[in-house]
């Protein structure tokens, strides 16, 4: 049973950046502009953010201080797309090649910032995590759900499960998520009724940095003790699980826990003993999830549910 | 108004260029660091520190070089940079610059090569050969593993791990010395065979991922108290999970890692600077020895394990200086070799579950 719980808790520091970070790239394709930023912008909210923790961990620690880095992280991050956001909104740019760039350039700018504001100069920024709940009050008292749950977690795991549900109902139940959609799929169309495409793609970009930025901070806070400008290939994953997810929230959460298991299987089957018994080379468990996207791309590329406008720049002229 | 500016930016170049090389002489001592930058907490920090201490102590000028990527073609490049930045002596951390040292080492037969962790040959290992100018350095790796293995068991831990980076021979005679290390201890203190248990792994990496993160926190889940973290940044991954179980401990690698984490008990070490020094201090005495390689082990302080901060429960001073008077002596007989497989250790007290990749 404990190899369960752990096996789930495992899962989660795995799911909840991917699904952070996938769900980000939907707000953007979703209204039109191709992300594949992520990764970069990951770096630059993880940057912001541990820089922060680094700074202020004298004076403050635990869930106080994850809140404000949860912050400085998802504004660092919506203000380092709004470059990708401008190039290929305002300058109408191909957005994979913007989306490179940021990517190329969000490393080197963490290591140049990092060495020049840190006293001792040196490009890892080092931080102390106090941020794991041993136990939620109440709630991990629970048998069985309480352990799986409510037990050595982080804050972050819930914010990234409200933030899957938030996402969801702005995005089939409201007006901007309406708007939002329309501007992915034919902005042509919906600037004729009035809504302004700039605007909307603007907000996709934005949202998207944000959540990226936030993924980078989970990111890193999970898996390490310091930030040492990289996110290890993470964005890049979130971008396959937004495609296994075919740009719906929900899916993309099923999508974001199925990777994240495998994951967790792949790198965790040498300490659970009947995966040991089975004699099946991690290999296998880590290439399952890619090989699984690839099997849905082969039968979803007929009705592929992507955005019809993503990647096309609006000319509001060649309506 | 543009032509102007550009104009002034010419201008400004050409100026800028000028004065650069009215400076003359330029960097004696140069460092090209390998994969990772000048603070990587390991290899390039370690020789980088030697060389800056050396530097100052003897007033002389010293610069580093970072190569564009990690290739043979951009270290090649990166040690051209430096000659052609003044430099006498060039100090390259690192097996990977084995194959460009080889290169170099004829190109530029007035310039001094010291070669860290490695012997310089072809591309195809066919040929080695050590030029009169270069400095091979290379450091018994299996000692320091050793001693982190027999502290690890004479503290009282019996379930121990291994976290290897990419399976280089390097980190290949670190894990075999922590195995046999501990093996060593458990005899002595009259352990029954098969008493200590090792979980053992190379990640392939030398990054911190969720992967290795997830793979040491299961290690440690399922009872592993203690894991030698020998890969780089690997070694982040592991200290982040001992850090969210109680209890649990981690031995670090290269230099004395203490202060990444509260969980690091003590560390392997490689004398790095210790050895940048000699070499630089052997030159100017006009003592160079090229030509040759150095094993660097407890004979001449190359290796040790980090007391200064450790946090061992009772493993003691004593107990260190014991035990490295046992390596010295030749009381302990540590098996250096890297190409053969864990069987051929002929362990009895340990019992080794390797786990793939």
């Amino acid at each position: 049973m404990n190899t369960l719980f752990f096996l789930i808790q495992q899962t989660m520091f795995f799911t909840i950046p991917l699904l952070v970070v996938a769900l980000g790239g939907m707000f953007s394709e979703r209204s039109g502009v191709i992300n594949i930023a992520l990764e970069g912008i990951m770096i630059m909210g993880g940057f912001c953010s541990i820089l922060f923790i680094s700074f202020m961990q004298d004076t403050m620690a635990g869930q106080p201080l994850l809140l404000l880095a949860i912050l400085i992280a998802m504004i660092s991050g919506a203000v380092f797309s709004l470059l990708h956001a401008y190039a290929s909104i305002n300058m109408k740019a191909d957005q994979t090649i913007s989306g490179t760039a940021l990517n190329l350039m969000a490393p080197a700018v963490s290591i140049f910032a990092a060495r020049m504001i840190q006293p001792s100069g040196v490009q890892q920024i080092q931080f102390t995590n106090t941020f794991r709940i041993a136990k939620v009050p109440v709630l991990g008292d629970i048998p069985i759900l309480g352990d799986m749950f409510f037990q050595n977690v982080y804050l972050t795991t819930y914010i990234g499960v409200a933030i899957l549900i938030i996402a969801a109902i702005l995005l089939y139940k409201t007006k901007f998520g309406l708007r939002l959609r329309a501007c992915g799929e034919h902005p042509q169309a919906a600037d004729s009724v009035g809504v302004n495409v700039y605007r909307m793609r603007y907000a996709g970009v934005m949202i998207s940095g944000a959540l990226g930025g936030l993924g980078g901070l989970i990111f890193v806070v999970t898996t390490s003790t310091n930030f040492n400008a990289t996110v290890a290939g993470y964005g890049f994953l979130a971008l396959a699980v937004l495609i296994f997810g075919q740009w719906n929230p929900w899916r993309i959460a099923l999508a974001a826990l199925f990777f994240g298991f495998m994951k967790t299987i792949s790198a965790t089957y040498s300490s659970i003993p009947w995966l040991v018994q089975l004699q099946v080379s991690g290999y296998v468990y880590k290439m399952i999830p890619y090989i699984a996207t690839l099997v849905v791309l082969v039968f979803s590329s007929r009705n592929s549910q992507a955005p019809k406008a993503a990647g096309v720049p609006y000319d509001q002229g060649a309506r | 108004m543009k032509k102007l500016l550009v104009l002034c930016l010419v201008l400004a170049l050409s100026l800028t260029m000028l004065a650069g090389c009215g400076k003359g002489s330029g960097f004696e001592l140069a460092l090209v660091t390998d994969l990772g930058t000048i603070d990587d907490k390991s290899f390039n920090q370690g020789s980088w520190e030697g060389l800056k201490k050396y530097a100052t102590e003897h007033n002389k000028t010293y610069q580093y070089y970072q190569p564009s990527e990690a290739t043979n073609a951009a270290y090649l490049e990166a040690i051209d940079l430096a000659v052609k930045g003044g430099a006498k002596v060039i100090v390259t951390p690192g097996f990977l610059f084995e194959v460009p040292v080889y290169m170099a080492q004829t190109r530029y037969p007035d310039v001094k090569f010291v070669l860290l962790d490695g012997e310089p040959h072809t591309e195809d290992y066919a040929t080695y050969k050590t030029e009169a100018n270069t400095l091979c350095i290379l450091y018994a790796e299996e000692q320091a593993g050793f001693m982190a293995g027999y502290a690890a068991v004479k503290d009282g831990f019996t379930k121990l791990g291994f976290q290897g980076g990419m399976a280089v021979p390097a980190v290949i005679r670190y894990g075999y010395g922590f195995l046999q290390g501990a093996e060593a201890a458990a005899r002595e203190m009259g352990l029954p065979e098969g008493s200590i248990s090792v979980m053992y792994n190379y990640s392939g990496d030398f990054a911190a991922t969720p992967e290795n993160q997830a793979r040491a926190a299961g290690w440690y889940q399922s009872g592993t108290e203690v894991i030698f973290a020998c890969g780089g940044a690997v070694g982040n991954s592991v200290m982040a999970a001992a850090e969210a179980s109680t209890g649990k401990y981690v031995i670090g690698v290269d230099v004395d890692q203490y202060a990444e984490s509260n969980t690091v008990i003590s560390s392997a070490m490689k004398m790095l600077g210790n050895s940048v020094y000699q070499a630089l201090e052997a030159y100017y005495g006009n003592k160079w020895d090229g030509g040759k390689t150095w094993v660097l082990d407890v004979n001449n302080d190359g290796v040790g394990l980090a007391m200064d901060n450790a946090r061992w429960r009772s493993f003691s001073k004593a107990d260190y200086d014991a035990l490295y008077k046992g390596i010295k002596d030749g009381t302990y007989k540590i098996n250096n070799a890297s190409d053969i497989s864990i069987a051929d250790l002929g362990l009895k007290y340990v019992t080794v579950t390797e786990v793939a990749d």
